[in-house]
């Protein structure tokens, strides 16, 4: 037989199988569980909100925050140049440009933490890097940034540093007017989320 | 699992390595089939050698059904593999100037190092050739990055375009590559060339 006759019968009936069986369609995860609760243990996927104000203020054009709320709620409030990828769209094709990328570092915030980190664990189990959580989410920030409280004069002279920062940064990002949406907001019943006591600063990203 | 490197199952200076590997592999191939001799290369057009369109072919045809198998099998995830984007203008321009420098010069880019590496002076020669013409490229780009950069189209696949999934896609290409290997041994009969 010619060489092309033996090509036909191996290579013919690969190609009979390759067309009749469907696509792999599924996204396929990235991480098994076990990496993804060690990155979950680190709780690195954490940025407190004096360094997300930090960044806001020093106008980092690597900060990218993205409201995981539903549209009404990221009307009503958000953050300064918060873009909105409801967490029902997270998956959607339009949105893969902005979560899968090695440029920006993504901010997710919901009111809570629990919608940030449901959309941080998602796209992290998809492989995408450079995503992170708002520690505390819109109710820390207001706490923190917008509101902060005089701590006690008995503190720490880096708690007073910390207050003096939060204040300043609360009024260069709109503390006052804000605050008053704050009350209409739907986020005033959720319960607030204390963060973790220990802060740490977000590891990896750019 | 794949790609690896995308995947960081292995470093990028790995991946850099392992190309090395297959590149010396690669070029080992391409010079015991004889694709340094440029009257072979050139036997396509005319007829009387068509060995390289049936390694070529072959070679798409295999890695196309490899992928399409590891796919399905999960083991690499073709949405993560890097497709050139395509520019039309500028591929059909490329693709005129490279096929008139294929029949010129009796070369293509890789094959022009592959018989430099075993001493041939007439890919020396073309490899010269395709410097000046990278220059020349570089120097006056000004002139053509509009042409350069039109009719972007981004990475779009064949399969999607015609609608089929990517295995009938595969299956047909299959049909169409044993036909033109069909073709190709014919005029293989047609046009002898004895000493070439």
């Amino acid at each position: 037989m010619k060489p092309l006759t033996y090509l036909a019968l191996f290579i013919v009936p690969m190609g009979l199988i390759i067309a009749a069986v469907p696509p792999n369609r599924t996204k396929q995860y990235k991480l098994t569980a076990q990496e993804l609760l060690d990155e979950v243990n680190t709780r690195n996927q954490y940025v407190t909100s004096d360094a997300v104000a930090d960044m806001l203020i020093k106008k980092d054009p690597s900060l990218r925050l993205i409201d995981v709320r539903s549209q009404d709620e990221f009307e009503k409030f958000s953050l300064p140049g918060a873009i909105n990828i409801p967490l029902n769209d997270l998956l959607s094709d339009n949105y893969t440009d902005v979560l899968n990328q090695d440029v920006k570092m993504n901010i997710f915030y919901s009111n809570g933490t629990l919608n940030a980190n449901e959309a941080w664990l998602i796209t992290r189990q998809l492989g995408y890097n450079n995503n992170f959580v708002l520690e505390g989410g819109l109710n820390y920030w207001f706490d923190t940034i917008l509101n902060p409280q005089k701590p006690a004069s008995t503190s720490p002279d880096e708690e007073f540093a910390k207050y003096d920062f939060r204040k300043s940064a609360g009024t260069a990002l709109g503390g006052g007017s804000v605050q008053a949406a704050k009350t209409e907001a739907p986020s005033s019943g959720k319960p607030v989320i204390k963060a973790a006591g220990k802060k740490k600063k977000a590891a990896g990203g750019c | 699992m794949g790609p690896l490197s995308v995947n960081e199952l292995i470093s990028e200076n790995t991946n850099l390595f392992l190309a090395f590997i297959i590149g010396i592999g690669f070029g080992f191939i391409l010079e015991m089939s004889g694709f340094s001799s440029s009257r072979k290369l050139a036997g396509v057009f005319y007829g009387y050698d068509t060995v390289v369109l049936k390694v070529f072919f072959t070679a798409a045809i295999t890695a196309m059904l490899g992928l399409l198998f590891f796919s399905l099998f999960g083991w690499i995830d073709l949405n993560l593999v890097y497709v050139n984007p395509t520019y039309l203008t500028s591929a059909i321009v490329g693709g005129i100037i490279m096929g008139a420098g294929f029949i010129i010069g009796g070369y293509c880019p890789g094959t022009s190092f592959c018989g430099a590496s075993i001493g041939k002076i007439d890919a020396l020669v073309f490899i010269g050739g395709l410097f000046i013409g990278v220059f020349i490229f570089g120097i006056g780009f000004n002139l053509w990055d509009g042409m350069y950069m039109a009719k972007f189209l981004g990475s779009p696949k064949i399969s999607e375009t015609l609608g089929l999934t990517d295995g009938v896609f595969a299956f047909l290409l299959i049909i169409v590559a044993l036909g033109m290997f069909w073709v190709a041994e014919l005029a293989e009969k047609k046009f002898p060339r004895e000493e070439y």
